[in-house]
């Protein structure tokens, strides 16, 4: 038998050799391994490297280690302290770590030199109700040596869904000087895991939930409002920085507070015929305010549902990409770049995936010495892509070119992206080589939001540079404020005439720059695929990977309006097979957080098939989902009505086949 | 003292919960009531030997050993075999004879004493002065002690003793509780053993430290070799001082009510409260033999119906408990609702008082939550019955959970929050930190106020509140807990000596630093209150029979006291230590000169001090 297997995996790998498929992320960044004495309970909170390369490891469990020679086949693991509160975060500065347990900011110094932390000083202890999702993470070292520490809100009582500010600063951003004073800093947060410094300046990730239709990070100022308003209750005190009272706000903003006939909380849904809310209209609603907007959406269920550690890639390390930022995410066990500059003063951007495939829930990052990147990730009752409870691994580059787009730049009429190797001119001067689509999340109380607004944009022209490392897109309709997905299937290397890695970016385009526009002279408007005569030879690649194929019927016409590629009717004769569903599934981002036959963030799908709804009614429970009837999961679903029902219909059919009693031969994901 | 929240909830047969832990339990119906032993004078025992006597109180000097002082009244049971005028001292036995039984009862030991409560004479809880002992074995207080054989060779004469799960005593001195349900020996018709006794539950000062033990035969000392369905209970009285108080006790010697012509009848649909049958044809229906969720194949919106005749033995007062996971139920006896609509919580409980004979029962049983196995289960305790299930005991799952728990091997300190029971509520303090020790006496801490919440002794932590799952941030202590009192501030300005303690840290600028570790990782807390500094450092008295703690107050603000200990009744012993409600002392080791007084403020005594710069006191228990 395992010869057999042997044999065809042989096979697979010869097939493989021989459609030379384009080269995928794993074969750039390897993950690697970390050892640890065996029983070693590496569910990681916090994570620094100390001045001498150790690694400075914390954990929930409330353990920190100092990792000697991390990089090293033989890491030393050394426990520095224990007996702490949910770490979540942990930092090293002149001598002392420092880590925001749930309650406190705490230094922790060694002054006998025994290898073990003997001073656990207050720096700044915070109230809490003692509400599980009072969580708070950092600090991160601002640079007039400060420190920044985030609160996550609790949640109702009898409204279990509705984010609370039950004691001061929960959903706050805190300053703490190293003396112990604290200035509340910003406020609109709920649960804020990621924190970063970035050109001197802060920056922070959420999690997608009420009132946060999605992840992104935020550049935070001393008194922004950055969306959730349970910590508004607080900024009628003395020290607050933001004076907008929750009175105020919630005169012009429905929170939905509603009961029933009972007298019982009812939970908000989505409203899927509403005019959406959004989040950067509140700008006009409160006009004193600092409201922020995300500097970069990270889409939902694409480039994560937890976003975490944001940091920036040190100068020399992870070629390309150096000085851009890296985000991590918990609940899809992945980390993506993200690359921004300032437009009219303020700080926009996109993001790309970069690796995913870690064994846990991505929560912290920290540079090696050698330009490896430490990866500690924890699950623990949150649930991830990588079904491990806990771990701690390194993110390595060979040293290898991929071929990406390095960075996307906002330009008076489209886009300008850079591309790390040259590009085949032919494709790339190809406007059926790119799509662009704009759309946007809901602001409002209810968890998560569908993508609203979504259009797909004319592309009127592209310029490549001569050097073949630039695209200069042209396209119609941008709007700002929006996620501009563009995608680049047909574009191929001059190297191979590969695909890029990473074919999609999502720019937000918070602003629209001025400046010169191209003339249309100057640019390429070829369209092969509405000049079916002109159309260039397909690439060399003989078999393109399947989920980076151009979409068919994308008709991206030059100067009219294209058509959003949605969903295509089928019949459905019998239930369709997991490769058939298994396109929809990631379209639609499902497989973030389900998996066929395993729990992951969400119940298997074998779970949900056991539950014996009827086809209509698993549709039914797409687009409106009902959490408190999977009471074991700590992470809602929201609501996904923008999958057409045809999708929706097909993917519920696939997954009542996964019933036992059904007698289906379906048999769900293959077998690794 | 029981804690209402670390008290181990019965496990129920039907687990039916989601949440942490043991999840939803149902709740136990109150037994019937139970039946004190009297202590007006010693009629309820045969021959009571000069060793025995009823007094009104007793006090023991904690360093004489062997000696309880006692004061003239009625309600105490007191064993004095050491005076030469009691000789010859014996033990009691009880006019009672009991088979099943639970008992219930307040113990105190002399220093160094030894005592032992046998069941039906036979079966020993040793009853011991283990103040102190890190661990217990057989001979220590609440273990089973083991049984004698001669025949055996030295040194393995004693056999099957069953030592207590763990060292959950206190002090000599203090009213210990001890807690027990007992289940006789079962014999057939020619009066052979077909069971042996077992002890289902037996708890010392609110602490499990024996579940379900079979004990297989009568331990050392036992008043006859052979086994009976019946026998008295028997004191101990002929090994040291001992005394007793609040002895009740619950027999369970009648039939139980059986469920005969049994039939059920299943109807598909979501029914929230009981429906009209006769508008629905059900799905399936037919005898049965059994009470059981799983007559129906639907594992959701269905509703099972059963009827069937409940034949009662003995007359008098039932208990029911329903369990109805994920949906509604209801039950009706004699045609009257019994069991009112049980909704959400999933159980619900009832009464009827039933006469001699059949009466018919019925009940629904209706799943609709998706994501609940269905069960069912039915309970029943009365008069001379204990509570038992009546219907299918194997249905029912629930989440099984590895407990997550904490030992102290060397000095451990884990920060978490700690739930406290405070007037009848649960408070939960977010800044507390506990800290163990290898000699198994440990305390919680509160960093926002300075105080010692609770110390205890036994296991360290249940940590698997915080630390399954997502958590809910807390862990458990598992030992025997002296609760200290609502959390306070331990120092606090006093502008008049009757002046009110602060209940929070308003106006004394408070500021918790944190701790600094000794060279064995033991910690000392560091705090700031009007303008002091303070270093609050508790130690381990060494041979594990409580905690000294030593404050010292640099520039501390005139007026300033410490709260050494609040409580109902606070009373200064001759040898010098505090009692606080007959539940811990309190040692006073040095003051600085400072004088303790102990106040009155309504209801509540309080033992306070001034602070000039340090103090250091000691808590026994």
């Amino acid at each position: 038998m395992k010869k057999l297997l042997t044999t065809l995996l042989a096979t697979a790998s010869l097939t493989a050799a021989l459609a030379q498929e384009s080269p995928k992320e794993e074969d750039f960044f390897k993950i690697q391994k970390l050892t640890a004495p065996e029983g070693t309970l590496l569910e990681v909170g916090g994570l620094t490297t100390l001045p001498d390369g150790s690694l400075g490891v914390a954990t929930r469990r409330g353990d920190i280690w100092l990792v000697q020679n991390p990089t090293s086949r033989t890491p030393y693991f050394r426990k520095f302290a224990s007996g702490l509160h949910e770490i979540l975060g942990l930092a090293y500065k002149d001598g002392a770590l420092y880590c925001a347990q749930r309650g406190e900011l705490t230094k922790l110094l060694d002054t006998n030199n025994d290898g073990k932390a003997d001073v656990f000083e207050t720096v700044y202890a915070w109230p809490l109700s003692g509400h599980y999702h009072e969580y708070s993470f950092g600090p991160k070292i601002a640079p007039d040596g400060s420190f920044f520490v985030t609160g996550n809100v609790a949640f109702g009582d009898e409204e279990w869904w509705r984010g609370e500010s039950r004691v001061p600063w929960r959903g706050w951003t805190m300053n703490i000087t190293p003396e112990g004073n604290m200035q509340p800093w910003a406020t609109g947060m709920r649960s804020p895991c990621g924190l970063g410094i970035f050109d001197n300046e802060l920056f922070y990730a959420d999690n997608q939930g009420d009132w946060m239709g999605s992840g992104g990070i935020v550049h935070v100022k001393k008194g922004s409002f950055v969306g959730h308003p349970a910590g508004l209750r607080w900024t009628s005190m003395a020290n607050s920085p933001l004076k907008l009272t929750p009175d105020q706000f919630y005169a012009k903003i429905d929170e939905r507070r509603r009961r029933d006939e009972n007298g019982r909380a009812i939970k908000p849904e989505n409203i899927a015929s509403e005019k959406p809310t959004l989040l950067y209209t509140m700008k006009e609603q409160f006009p004193d305010v600092d409201v922020r907007t995300p500097a970069v959406w990270l889409p939902h269920g694409i480039l994560g549902i937890s976003n975490s550690e944001i940091l920036e890639i040190p100068k020399g390390t992870f070629g390309p990409f150096s000085g851009q930022l890296l985000v991590g995410d918990q609940g899809m066990s992945k980390i993506s770049r993200v690359f921004m500059e300032k437009v009219n003063g303020e700080y926009q951007g996109g993001a790309i995936e970069l690796r995913n495939g870690f064994r846990s829930g991505v929560l912290r990052m920290a540079w090696a010495k050698d330009g490896s990147l430490f990866v500690g990730e924890t699950n623990r009752g949150w649930g991830s892509a990588g079904d491990a409870n806990e771990g701690l691994q390194r993110l390595v580059w060979n040293g290898a070119m991929p071929f990406e787009m390095r960075t996307v730049k906002a330009m008076p009429d489209g886009f300008e992206i850079e591309f790390t190797k040259p590009v085949d001119r032919k494709s790339a001067e190809d406007l059926a080589s790119y799509r662009v689509e704009s759309f946007l999340y809901k602001y409002h109380s209810v968890y998560g939001s569908p993508t609203v607004n979504k259009e797909a944009l004319p592309l009127k022209g592209v310029k490549v540079s001569a050097d073949g490392l630039k695209a200069r897109l042209i396209v119609g309709d941008l709007r700002r404020y929006y996620i501009h997905q563009l995608t680049l299937d047909g574009v191929r290397g001059a190297e191979g005439s590969y695909s890029l890695v990473h074919p999609i970016a999502y720019y937000t385009l918070n602003n629209i720059p001025d400046g010169t526009k191209l003339s249309m002279s100057d640019v390429s408007t070829l369209n092969s695929a509405t000049a079916p005569a002109a159309a260039p030879k397909a690439p060399a690649t003989p078999a393109a990977p399947a989920k980076k194929a151009p979409a068919k019927g994308s008709k991206a016409t030059t100067g009219a309006k294209p058509k959003l590629v949605e969903g295509q009717a089928v019949t459905m004769a019998k239930a369709p097979t997991y490769e058939e569903v298994k396109g929809l599934l990631t379209r639609h981002t499902c497989l973030a957080c389900h998996q066929a036959n395993k729990r992951q963030v969400g119940p298997a799908y074998s779970e949900v098939a056991k539950r014996r709804y009827t086809n209509d009614q698993i549709v039914e429970l797409i687009y409106n989902p009902k959490p408190a009837n999977w009471p074991d999961y700590a992470t809602e679903m929201p609501p996904m009505p923008q999958v057409p029902k045809a999708d929706a219909l097909k993917i519920a059919a696939w997954i009542n086949s996964l019933a036992p009693a059904s007698g289906s031969n379906s048999t769900g994901a293959p077998k690794p | 003292m029981i804690n209402p929240f670390t008290a181990a909830p019965a496990r129920w047969l039907l687990a039916i919960g989601w949440t942490l832990g043991a999840g939803l339990a149902l709740a136990q119906p109150a037994p019937p009531g139970s039946t004190p032993l009297p202590l007006n004078d010693l009629s309820a025992f045969t021959s009571a030997t000069p060793n025995w006597r009823i007094v009104g109180a007793v006090r023991t000097d904690l360093g004489k050993p062997n000696t309880l002082q006692t004061e003239k009244g009625t309600g105490v049971l007191v064993s004095l075999p050491a005076e030469k005028k009691n000789s010859p001292a014996r033990d009691l036995a009880t006019t009672l004879q009991h088979g099943d039984a639970d008992l219930e009862l307040d113990f105190m030991m002399a220093k160094g004493g030894n005592s032992g409560i046998y069941l039906q004479g036979r079966y020993e809880i040793q009853l011991f002065d283990s103040w102190g002992a890190k661990t217990a074995s057989a001979g220590d207080n609440g273990s089973v002690y083991e049984r004698w054989d001669e025949g055996r060779p030295d040194g393995q004469k004693g056999y099957d003793g069953h030592p207590a799960r763990q060292n959950a005593s206190r002090a000599p001195g203090l009213w210990q509780h001890l807690k027990l349900s007992f289940q006789a020996p079962r014999f057939d018709a020619q009066g052979r053993k077909t069971e042996n006794a077992r002890l289902l539950n037996v708890r010392l000062n609110g602490v499990l430290i024996h579940d379900n033990v079979e004990l297989s035969g009568p331990t050392r000392g036992a008043i006859s070799a052979d086994e009976k369905p019946t026998g008295p209970l028997v004191f101990q009285g002929d090994h040291g001082a001992v005394a007793f108080r609040n002895i009740q006790y619950i027999s369970y010697d009648k039939p139980r009510p059986e469920l005969t012509n049994l039939t059920f009848a299943v109807y598909k649909g979501k029914f929230e409260k009981e429906p009209e049958y006769d508008k629905t044809a059900p799905e399936s229906e037919g005898p049965t033999t059994v009470l059981s969720s799983s007559v129906s194949r639907l594992p959701n919106e269905m509703l099972i119906r059963y009827k069937g005749t409940l034949r009662v033995a003995e007359p008098g007062e039932y208990r029911f408990n329903l369990g109805v996971p994920g949906g509604a139920g209801m039950l009706k006896i004699n045609n009257q609702t019994v069991v009112p609509l049980v909704g959400w919580s999933g159980s619900g409980t009832g009464k009827v008082t039933l006469a001699k004979g059949d009466v018919p029962v019925e009940l629904f049983y209706s799943k609709f939550m998706d994501w609940i196995e269905p069960a069912l289960g039915l309970s029943i305790a009365g008069p001379g019955v204990r509570e038992f299930v009546i219907s299918d005991a194997t249905t029912g799952g629930g989440q099984e959970v590895d407990p997550i728990l904490v030992d102290a091997p060397t000095n451990t300190i884990l920060r978490s929050f700690m739930d406290m029971p405070v007037e009848g509520k649960r408070v939960r303090v977010v800044h507390a930190v506990s800290v163990g020790s290898p000699d198994n006496v440990h305390y919680s801490y509160d960093l926002d106020k300075g105080a010692l919440l609770q110390v205890w002794r036994g296991a360290f932590l249940d940590a698997t509140p915080m630390w399954h799952d997502r958590g809910d941030g807390s862990s458990r202590p598992m030992g025997m807990v002296q609760r200290l009192g609502t959390p306070m501030l331990f120092l606090g300005k006093l502008a008049s000596a009757q002046a009110p303690w602060a209940t929070d840290t308003t106006g004394t600028s408070y500021r918790p630093k944190g701790y600094v570790l000794d060279e064995s990782d033991r910690p000392t807390f560091r705090y700031q209150t009007y303008g002091a500094t303070v270093e609050d450092k508790l130690r381990v008295i060494d041979n594990g029979q409580g905690l000294q703690r030593s404050l010292t107050v640099t520039n501390p603000t005139a007026d300033l006291y410490a709260r050494l200990a609040s409580g109902s009744a606070i009373t200064l012993l001759d040898n010098g230590l505090y009692l606080i409600d007959g539940q811990q002392y309190v040692r006073v080791d040095n003051l600085a000169g400072a004088k303790p007084t102990v106040r009155t403020v309504g209801s509540q005594q309080e033992l306070i001090v001034p602070v000039k710069g340090s103090i250091t006191y000691s808590i026994l228990f």
